[in-house]
């Protein structure tokens, strides 16, 4: 942190507003109150006890990557943090200002750049609220098809930056899958391109390394990505199984034979006990299935005929369409108070994804060490994004009364995470599916990359010789406290 | 503090994101301060700490925010935001803090007065008397709504007071207004007398069949986010002719520059002026494209930052095609 009151203080400050103009630069204390806590638990805990949180020294509203550019040189000059910052929706700290230093907002940058129709592509500038993309594209008579139950909360950069997806990501793929091509400002200030396309074999993909790499390797300013049509038709029908296990061979095999649903989603028992029956008002017991199909209508009844057909293979209760698209009516509903999690509680959303060899083993691993070591903590869970392979686990733990004093709260806290996570590892799990690394979880990346890590690393030093991005995330080097 | 009473919005919307994409303010500012969000933190810091109140950027803050009601209207469970800050704003003010700009407007609102004029039985408030033959006219300033949403309790009431005197004096039994805001603020708080929006009244009458006119409707936000979101002034303007395309790329945003702040214009121009822009560029044809409004507010406000846009209040857009049967 610089001194506000000293001059090398009031020097950035003149720099910085030289750069963007003054209005562009704030100091003031609403602002950095609202930099100073993302989607994360532990800021949102610390504020609720009435602790200090790091606030940034700045906040600053570039207009385009030049000025990006300038804002990354005038940190390198002073060898201050940057911390790049869309939504401020993130669950894992990524966007925290935890040393101080220039909080960069990007939602200035929040233009449509361009519809290409013909390739059916669009341009956008990165700090653009999701929401406001998908209405800007759908004016146009397309749609993004990302749909994440944040999406009026984050920027598409986060999105890009977190390797974010939607809920129709089992067709429409996650953000990584939806990018062509970006533009990128490196820690030192050159503005670059990626390739036009992201299928080619002209060398490593560029696109991919900037992907998921949370503000540390460079600011991602453009994005070009692809954009659809509107569906013809898009329907939804729910079962009902008596075990999660049931359910799951039956989504494994709706995945494995290849049919090609825009999702799936699977609650385990607790799960549907507690926030099916809360949100959607379905009471019964045992795990809920739900799963849908878009596109051409003959082809969706078709496709979700078969897929039904999987699911009556099992013993089952046939919940009907009606069930399944009271899901798709109310999906955002779970993320709105007082349906969400929420302090006085400590939650954390354990992601993961494996195999569907794994993922069931992954489940119960995580399941385990949480009910064994933790026993003033529920553990629900269910499954999200389905690939041809496997899927994703969104399990949360919940503690209705966290300790009160803040220390012990993040402590205990800190070791639900490091023991879920590394039991999910243990199994074939990875640390994240799509809400990234950020703060909370960077301490386990050298375990899970293995020696593989030193490459990260040694990029990140060539890339950014300073450590002024974003430092101390994704298991990157601190900034020193 | 009279933002205790409003503690479950407070802990609601300290740490939610989900409405910011709503926010008119946040977004032409881009601050993180200027959503639901952003102000809840704040507002739980004044709450933990009540000396925070004389933050000056908290103040500001408070002031900032345009009061929409979209926010409140969209959240599933319809947490009102609004009445929050409404609260704070009376906290500042009873604490002697509020900005020399909002007293100076506050000072100037107190001293409206009303006059009552013509013959009947029904009065109208409002700027087209024209329409309305045979009817009472009032005119006089605001009735208390805007040193309401200043934070200004008791010169609000004694506004009203004034309002409600010249009111009962003119013996009417149906009171017309014309203005949302003003509408809004009076629907609920007369006894003795109706209070309708003039478009219900101006929908009772007959109309001859027009040949169809394209318009953009910007929406009231008082009309639709803060009073149900009533048919008859999308009704009335179909009844002359008009056929309306909703504005933007959503139904959810307001495009209202303002309007639930009442005076935001004379609170903060350079804001309203961002406001402003962020409409005309989304505006597909600003020079060609006809827009009305429900509000002269926003109508004024609309046409003091871009004079090539063609945009008529609710009443006028009437009173061109007025040849009633
Ligand atoms: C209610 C709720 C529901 C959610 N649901 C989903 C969901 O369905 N799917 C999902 O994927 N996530 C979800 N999330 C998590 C969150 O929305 C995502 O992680 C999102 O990607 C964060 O985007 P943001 O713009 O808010 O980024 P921030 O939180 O501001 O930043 C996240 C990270 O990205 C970096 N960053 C931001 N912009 C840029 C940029 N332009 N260039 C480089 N780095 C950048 C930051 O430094 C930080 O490390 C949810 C969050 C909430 C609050
Ligand atoms: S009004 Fe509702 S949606 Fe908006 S911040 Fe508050 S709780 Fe969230």
């Amino acid at each position: 942190m610089i001194p506000p009151n000293s001059y090398l203080y009031e020097m950035v400050r003149s720099e910085l507003s030289w750069v963007v103009g003054d209005d562009h630069v704030q100091t003031g204390d609403s602002d950095k109150l609202g930099h100073s806590i993302d989607y994360y638990w532990v800021p949102e805990v610390w504020h609720d006890r009435g602790q200090k949180l790091p606030p940034p020294d700045f906040v600053v509203y570039p207009a385009s990557a030049r000025e990006v550019s300038e804002i990354l040189k005038i940190a390198n000059t002073h060898n201050i943090p940057v911390i790049p910052w869309g939504g401020g929706s993130g669950s894992q700290g990524g966007a925290l200002p935890i040393y101080g230093g220039i909080v960069m907002d990007m939602k200035r940058m929040n233009k449509v750049l361009n519809i290409d129709p013909i390739s059916m592509t669009a341009t956008a500038e990165t700090g653009i609220n999701t929401q406001h993309l998908e209405w800007a594209i759908e004016k146009a008579g397309y749609s993004t098809m990302h749909f994440p139950a944040s999406i009026a909360c984050a920027t598409l950069g986060g999105f890009i930056a977190n390797r974010g997806t939607g809920v129709l990501s089992t067709k429409y793929g996650k953000i990584e899958d939806m990018v062509m091509t970006l533009e990128v400002v490196t820690p030192t200030g050159e503005i670059i391109n990626t390739l036009p396309v992201p299928r080619h074999a002209s060398g490593p993909d560029l696109t991919q390394l900037f992907l998921g790499s949370e503000g540390t390797l460079g600011v991602v300013t453009k994005a070009t990505i692809k954009i659809h049509p509107i569906p013809e038709s898009r329907k939804f029908h729910a079962f009902l199984f008596k075990t999660m296990h049931e359910a799951m061979v039956a989504g494994s095999k709706i995945m494995t034979s290849r049919l090609r649903p825009c999702v799936i989603r699977l609650y385990d028992e607790p799960e549907t006990a507690k926030l099916i029956k809360r949100v959607l008002g379905i009471d019964k017991k045992g795990a809920y299935l739900v799963f849908g199909f878009d596109g051409p209508a003959k082809i969706v009844d078709l496709e979700l005929e078969q897929a039904c057909a999987i699911c009556r293979e099992k013993e089952h209760e046939d919940l009907g369409t009606e069930m399944g698209q009271a899901w798709w009516d109310h999906r955002y509903k779970f993320f709105y108070p007082p349906y969400m999690f929420h302090l006085p509680q400590a939650f954390g959303t354990l992601d993961t994804v494996a195999t569907f060899a794994n993922i069931e083993k992954v489940y119960w691993a995580m399941k385990n060490v949480v009910r064994e070591n933790f026993p003033q903590a529920a553990f629900i869970g269910h499954f999200s994004h389905w690939y041809e392979w496997g899927c994703m686990l969104y399990a949360r733990f919940i503690i209705e009364a966290p300790p009160q004093d803040p220390r012990e709260a993040v402590a205990l806290y800190n070791k639900i995470w490091d023991m879920a996570i590394r039991a999910a590892i243990k199994e074939g799990g990875v640390i994240n599916e799509h809400h990234g690394v950020g703060l909370k979880l960077g301490r386990i990346m050298k375990e899970l990359y293995g020696p593989a890590f030193k490459v990260l690393e040694d990029i990140k030093k060539t890339l950014d010789p300073n450590n002024i991005m974003n430092p101390g995330k994704m298991g990157f080097p601190s900034k020193g406290i | 503090m009279h933002i205790d009473k409003h503690l479950d919005v407070i802990a609601a919307c300290r740490f939610c994101f989900m409405c910011r994409h709503l926010d008119p303010v946040g977004n032409v500012t881009f601050q993180e301060s200027d959503t639901p969000r952003g102000r809840a933190l704040i507002l739980d810091t004044i709450r933990m700490k009540n000396e925070s109140l004389k933050n000056r950027d908290f103040i500001a803050t408070i002031y900032r925010c345009a009061l929409s009601g979209a926010n409140r209207c969209h959240c599933v469970s319809h947490y009102d935001e609004v009445g929050l800050v409404l609260a704070a704003r009376k906290d500042i003010v009873e604490a002697g803090l509020a900005p020399e700009n909002v007293k100076a407007l506050a000072e100037k609102l107190s001293r409206a007065t009303f006059t009552v004029r013509g013959k009947g039985n029904v009065l109208y408030y409002g700027d087209h008397p024209e329409l309305y033959s045979g009817c009472k006219t009032l005119s006089g300033g605001d009735p208390g709504k805007a040193l309401e949403t200043l934070g200004f309790a008791g010169d609000s009431q004694k506004v009203f007071d004034r309002f409600k005197s010249a009111v009962t004096a003119s013996k009417c039994t149906t009171l017309i207004v014309a203005e949302p805001s003003a509408y809004d603020f009076l629907k609920d708080k007369l006894d003795g007398i109706k209070v309708v929006h003039c478009s219900e009244h101006l929908l009772s009458g007959k109309w001859k069949a027009r040949p169809v006119r394209k318009a953009f409707y910007l929406e009231s936000d008082f009309l639709k986010n803060y009073d149900g979101n009533p048919a008859a002034s999308r009704e009335l303007l179909a009844r002359c002719g008009y056929s309306l395309m909703p504005f933007g790329t959503n139904s959810e945003e307001s495009y209202s520059v303002g309007e639930g702040a009442v005076v935001f214009d004379e609170l903060d121009p350079e804001l309203c002026e961002k406001l402003c822009r962020r409409v005309y560029d989304l505006a597909d044809n600003l020079k060609t494209a006809l827009f009305i409004t429900p509000s002269r507010y926003v109508k004024a406000t609309l046409a003091k930052y871009n004079s090539q846009i063609r945009i008529v209040s609710l009443e006028e857009a009437v009173a061109q095609r007025k040849d009633r049967k």
